[in-house]
């Protein structure tokens, strides 16, 4: 009676156990590789469904529409890996590509580089009123988000803003295209490639995630958690302005309405599908390209599943809770002891 | 009379061969042990040893992977906490586990699982509930009044109302409860320890008690029993008679305590100490704090929780700001004092609170290493991983860091072990001056606070000057080269241990 009971008891825990580690090491190697996954199965349904997707030129299309989500994702991925957020960014675009718009023609080249700066700076000013005056960062940025865009109105007059001349100084970035990835994408693969390095290899970058791990710990380890919250949103800002940039390059217009005006929440869900972690402390800018990528993809399936074009968001939004809930759930572990 | 002795012959619990793995580490490689009633069953044994494996299969936390769980003679299967519960296990947590909010009376009786008194129709009968809180509570001997919000207790009331839910359980049925106390002391003032080791001797008359310390005086002091494991085994049960504390230590650690005492020198007159500070003041917290902390020496601040000391020791690692009063670093004064300056100069900080402040815990050990101090594990700000690896393995050989793996990420060692990676981030800097220690002990094991201790002394020995926040009275008079002892902000009394010789009473006096 007694040893059938051990036998029992040990086969049933031996068996979760086990199953206890495969999962910690599915779940590593889930972290490493999910979004590639799931971009590989999202393309496969597309490319089943639609066969002239593939051949007729889907993958630019995917590329050229993933460009902006991706740079946008990119630096509200700084953000979160910080623990914080920025509702904002995707209103910067808008005003970074109007501010373009209205600048290229009667500054030249000058134009894109100090609209850069420009964005850059209302970046900065979002980091520093969250790390100085310790205004929480979701209440912050839903605040210069609503300043953003109607200084977008104001500047563009609500109306369409063309570019009048001196287009071709940033519309090869749309027409040029390598393999038949555009520029534009492949301008956000280099940027994705710069900010992993930057993660992996420097200081800066191994504070910033301590800072999302962390924050206390972080401070007294002499991480400057201050100016590496201004310079995450800093870059935030500068990501949102090239971002602006390739709509520039894609439309050869801006307005407040038009073409980015709605990148906000493809562009959190571009982050989150990449791997990066809601409440801090983890990023991979590498897997942020599948997650953009993915993300670019869902109005293409929608079509080709024949759902409504207006349920885009919806599905925007689910994926958002989906996801979290099953990488929050993921990263609840025991301590081994 | 025979009932009798076959009562007192079936054990309260009784283990066999108890096995627990997770993946390739065997926490528990068969333990068998057995309680009787009215016994205090003290439990030792280094971090890491499975006393908390052990513990989290007696309240039904972790079901084991084999052996068998025995209450009064029963073989008994615990599927989760409420069966742990329901059969008289009853544990008292190291970081508490009350619900501040709510009434002494509505936290005992937030254990009573099967039980329904207290309410009725599930709407609380507050008659019901303050009257079985009050009975709980008689047993125990408290006076505290049901109805207090247990968040305005102090820590020794609220260990009483834990103690009180432990046993709320089992009073009802009249069998015999058992209390398991996990380093209860360890937060514990000195005053406030005496009113718990007199529960304990109130609790062996109608039940049962594990009690796990760190500190072997406390052991022998309570226990009639002493279970030592080590590597996940049971090495030794004691009668707490026939065993001396040197005996414990080689037989929880696997050797002989190699602690000496420090030999102190004077201080030389002439010599600009590293860090002065000069009549600090912060208002409600301190006034006209004043200490020099010298290269090679240790300088002690005793004291209890009110007396400032935590805020003074913030202070000086530039972490909290101060009213007036200056800090001086070799003799000049020292402005904009900040954390990233004060690491700048050379100074470290270890933190009491060590997973919220002491390290970031989502990380590896290696990373936790080299983030404050890289030394050649970065060029610039460009990180070298191979060098970050080098170095932290190093110190992993060194402190005999255990698991073996710098890439484990921190939270998933145990305390002792955290604590000696946190401590080698700063001696990671070749120019460490300065080692501020708020408890650099607090929680560990004899073994790593060995480790940790050895350290210290090597750092002082090298020629950084430490400030000292010790966990006992004991640690600052066996480390301190000086010490200050404060009460309510101010400093009270100072001792240069090269011509005086206080002992504990005399601080004790000066500090309350």
């Amino acid at each position: 009676m007694n040893t059938s009971f051990a036998a029992t008891a040990s086969t049933g825990v031996v068996g979760q156990t086990n199953g206890g580690l495969l999962q910690r090491r599915i779940g590593k190697l889930w972290q490493a590789l999910g979004p590639l996954v799931i971009f590989i199965v999202m393309f496969g349904i597309v490319a089943i469904l639609t066969p002239t997707f593939v051949g007729g030129g889907g993958v630019t299309i995917v590329a050229s529409s993933a460009a902006p989500i991706l740079l946008v994702a990119l630096g509200q991925a700084f953000v979160l890996n910080i623990g914080s957020i920025d509702l904002s960014n995707a209103a910067i675009t808008v005003l970074g590509a109007i501010l373009l718009a209205m600048t290229l023609g009667p500054l030249g080249a000058v134009a894109p580089l100090l609209v850069l700066v420009i964005v850059t700076l209302f970046g900065a000013v979002n980091g520093l009123l969250v790390a100085y005056m310790q205004v929480p960062s979701f209440a912050l940025t839903l605040g210069t988000l609503g300043i953003f865009q109607s200084a977008a109105l104001v500047v563009s007059g609500a109306t369409t803003v063309y570019v009048e001349s001196n287009g071709e100084l940033v519309s090869w970035l749309y027409t040029t295209a390598i393999a038949s990835l555009p520029m534009t994408f492949l301008l956000g693969v280099i940027v994705a490639v710069v900010a992993w390095l930057f993660l992996r290899f420097t200081r800066p970058g191994q504070g910033m995630t301590a800072i999302g791990k962390n924050e206390s710990g972080a401070i007294f380890s002499a991480v400057r958690n201050r100016g590496l919250k201004v310079v995450a949103y800093a870059l935030s800002g500068f990501m949102a302005g090239l971002a602006g940039t390739t709509i520039i390059a894609q439309a050869g217009s801006a307005s407040p309405m038009g073409l980015g005006s709605d990148l906000l929440l493809p562009g959190i869900a571009a982050a989150i599908v990449g791997g990066t972690s809601i409440s801090g402390g983890v990023m991979n800018p590498i897997n942020v390209i599948f997650g953009a990528l993915t993300v670019a993809l869902v109005p293409i399936a929608t079509t080709a599943l024949h759902f409504d074009p207006s349920t885009q968001n919806l599905v925007y939004g689910v994926v958002i809770i989906v996801v979290v809930a099953l990488t929050l759930t993921r990263s609840r572990s025991a301590t081994v002891k | 009379m025979t009932q009798e002795t076959s009562q007192a012959t079936t054990p309260t619990l009784r283990l066999t061969d108890v096995r627990k793995s997770f993946g390739p580490v065997d926490a528990l490689k068969g333990v068998s042990l057995y309680i009787k009633k009215g016994e205090v069953i003290g439990l030792i044994g280094e971090n890491g040893a499975g006393k908390s494996t052990l513990l989290k299969i007696l309240t039904g936390i972790y079901q084991p992977d084999g052996g068998t769980i025995e209450v009064n003679g029963r073989v008994t299967k615990f599927r989760g906490p409420r069966d742990a519960s329901a059969a008289g296990i009853g544990v008292v947590h190291q970081e508490q586990s009350l619900f501040t909010n709510l009434t002494v009376a509505e936290n005992i009786a937030m254990n009573a699982g099967g039980h329904r008194t207290g309410t009725r129709f599930g709407f609380y009968d507050w008659r019901a509930l303050n009257k079985a809180a009050s009975e709980t509570l008689e047993i125990i001997g408290s006076k505290l009044n049901p109805k207090t919000r247990v968040g305005d207790l102090s820590f020794v009331d609220r260990q009483m109302v834990e103690i009180a839910r432990a046993i709320r359980t089992d009073t009802s049925k009249g069998g015999s409860p058992l209390v398991i106390l996990d380093e209860p002391t360890s937060l514990l003032e000195r005053g406030e320890t005496a009113v718990l080791e007199r529960e304990i001797r109130k609790l062996k008359s109608f039940g049962s008690v594990i009690f796990v310390s760190h500190r072997l005086d406390e052991i022998m002091r309570n226990c009639d029993r002493i279970l030592v494991m080590r590597n996940g085994e049971l090495v030794a049960d004691r009668v707490t008679e026939s065993v001396t504390e040197d005996e414990l230590f080689k037989l929880m650690v696997g050797h002989a305590s190699h602690a000496s005492k420090s030999v102190r020198k004077p201080v030389d007159p002439k010599a600009t100490p590293i860090l002065e500070v000069y009549g600090l003041s912060r208002k409600g917290k301190y006034q006209d704090v004043s200490l020099a902390a010298h290269a090679g020496r240790v300088t002690a601040i005793v004291g209890t929780s009110g007396s400032g000391r935590e805020e003074v020791s913030r202070a000086i690692f530039g972490a909290e700001k101060f009213d007036s009063g200056t800090i001086r670093l070799d003799g000049s004064e020292v402005r904009g004092w900040r954390i990233p300056k004060a690491v700048r100069k050379g100074l470290g900080f270890v933190p009491s609170e060590r997973k919220v402040e002491g390290m970031v815990g989502g990380y590896s050990a290696a990373e936790n290493i080299v983030l404050t101090n890289p030394g050649k594990a970065a060029v610039g700000p460009i990180v070298l991983p191979w060098k970050r690896n080098k170095i932290a393995q190093d110190w992993f050989t060194t402190l005999d860091v255990r698991p073996n793996d710098i890439g484990l990420e921190l939270d998933r060692f145990s305390g002792g072990n955290q604590q000696k990676v946190v401590l080698a981030k700063w001696l990671n800097d070749p120019e460490l001056r300065v080692l501020v220690l708020d408890h650099p002990l607090r929680g560990l094991d004899p073994g790593a606070a060995e480790t940790v201790n050895e350290q210290i002394k090597k750092a002082v020995a090298n020629g950084a000057a430490v400030v000292l926040l010790a966990d006992t009275l004991e640690e600052a008079l066996d480390m301190g080269d000086e010490i200050l002892v404060m009460r309510d902000g101010a400093v009270t009394a100072r001792y240069d241990m090269t011509v005086d010789d206080p002992s504990t009473l005399d601080l004790l006096e000066r500090m309350v």
